[in-house]
């Protein structure tokens, strides 16, 4: 999906950075302010949430920074229906998630997709 | 604790999305498919009781997280089945199996009572960690509406794609109530598909955090105050740091 937003407009992302973390001159704006924040909010560090939400509120404004937080929330819902149920991953991206792009992605080191192999 | 979603919020938050909380704390109060109303704001209680329990510490830390046979820090209000269920769903989604998903309906649940809590755990983990998010006091639980659940399991139900029984857009009837925007509808779309209610309670509310269905592959249109690349950074990120292969 990221992939895909991206190439609407004509731009490339590396997808390696799901994994791997991205690069700073990524094309999309504050792109590195809401990784942290992502990531601030997934591992519960609530000293770096307020650096980032500090960080992000003049660039995103309130209604974004809001919609961000509601985006990390829903991401945390929609993976626990995926791997509780086991729905297959294959079919993610309406089956634009071909094995080269999850191998690419870093998506093949884990847990579920070893245990599948 | 706040009565109301984001009443302590000194942002602006979008109408909405607080009507869509509201909403769903309201349904998760009221009788369920397979769980009466105390039960669904007992499972709420223990998926906000799951994150600290050091038994899914010391799994989340393990490589093997089926060697420790330790038992759950919980509430001690919901059999050991349905707690190991919204602990391990909770704290390390990202490493269940098929076989810890037998072990779990082999404790004591029905799949019915299995999905249904599945459908809870999303919908208070999307809220009270866009709460957290923005640095909120997560919200009081719901009390409990008195009820009998209807234990409805939709006829055309089968365990094929996933580990659960699903029920393919063919496969549903007027009987189960609307579910699908689309006889295209992903996987994700119908992973709570056994419990009709439970999907519909979840899309609700997961359209007004993320994107409506009918606009989640048109990739020009934002309809958030943040840009679609943005929100699928967000997204992208989160999913892999639960180690989500979807």
């Amino acid at each position: 999906m990221l992939r895909e937003s991206m190439q609407i407009t004509g731009r490339e992302v590396d997808v390696r950075g799901v994994t791997e973390g991205f690069e700073d001159d990524l094309d999309i704006p504050h792109a590195a302010a809401l990784v942290e924040f992502a990531e601030a909010v997934v591992v519960r560090d609530e000293p770096r949430a307020v650096a980032a939400r500090a960080a992000l509120l003049p660039a995103l404004g309130a209604a974004g920074l809001v919609d961000a937080a509601a985006v990390i929330g829903a991401f945390h819902g929609f993976v626990r229906i995926a791997d509780a149920i086991g729905i297959p991953y294959t079919t993610a991206a309406r089956g634009s998630d071909v094995p080269e792009l999850r191998e690419r992605a870093g998506v093949n080191t884990f847990y579920r997709v070893r245990e599948d192999a | 604790m706040q009565t109301k979603s984001f009443e302590k919020s000194t942002l602006p938050v979008r109408a909405d999305l607080v009507e869509a909380h509201e909403r769903a704390w309201a349904a998760i109060a009221a009788p369920g498919t397979w769980l009466t109303g105390g039960e669904r704001v007992a499972v709420a209680a223990e998926i906000r009781n799951a994150h600290p329990c050091a038994t899914c510490a010391r799994i989340k830390a393990a490589l093997s997280p089926y060697a420790d046979k330790g038992t759950h820090d919980s509430l001690g209000v919901l059999i050991p089945a349905h707690v190991e269920l919204i602990h391990r769903v909770v704290n390390d989604p990202g490493r269940l199996t098929e076989h810890w998903s037998v072990s779990v309906l082999e404790g004591g649940l029905e799949e019915g009572h299995y999905v249904e809590t599945v459908g809870l755990i999303a919908m208070v983990m999307m809220m009270d960690t866009a709460q957290r998010a923005l640095g909120l006091p997560v919200r009081t639980l719901p009390v409990p509406i008195a009820g009998v659940p209807t234990r409805y399991r939709p006829p055309g139900a089968k365990k094929a794609a996933a580990w659960l029984s699903l029920v393919e857009p063919e496969d549903a009837v007027e009987a189960d109530g609307s579910m699908y925007p689309s006889p295209k509808a992903g996987y994700i779309y119908r992973g709570l598909s056994l419990v009709p209610q439970s999907l519909r309670d979840y899309w609700a509310l997961a359209n007004c955090h993320y994107l409506p269905g009918e606009v989640v592959y048109q990739f020009d249109k934002s309809i958030r105050a943040i840009a679609r690349p943005q929100v699928e950074i967000l997204a992208a990120r989160v999913s892999a740091l639960h180690q989500c292969a979807y």
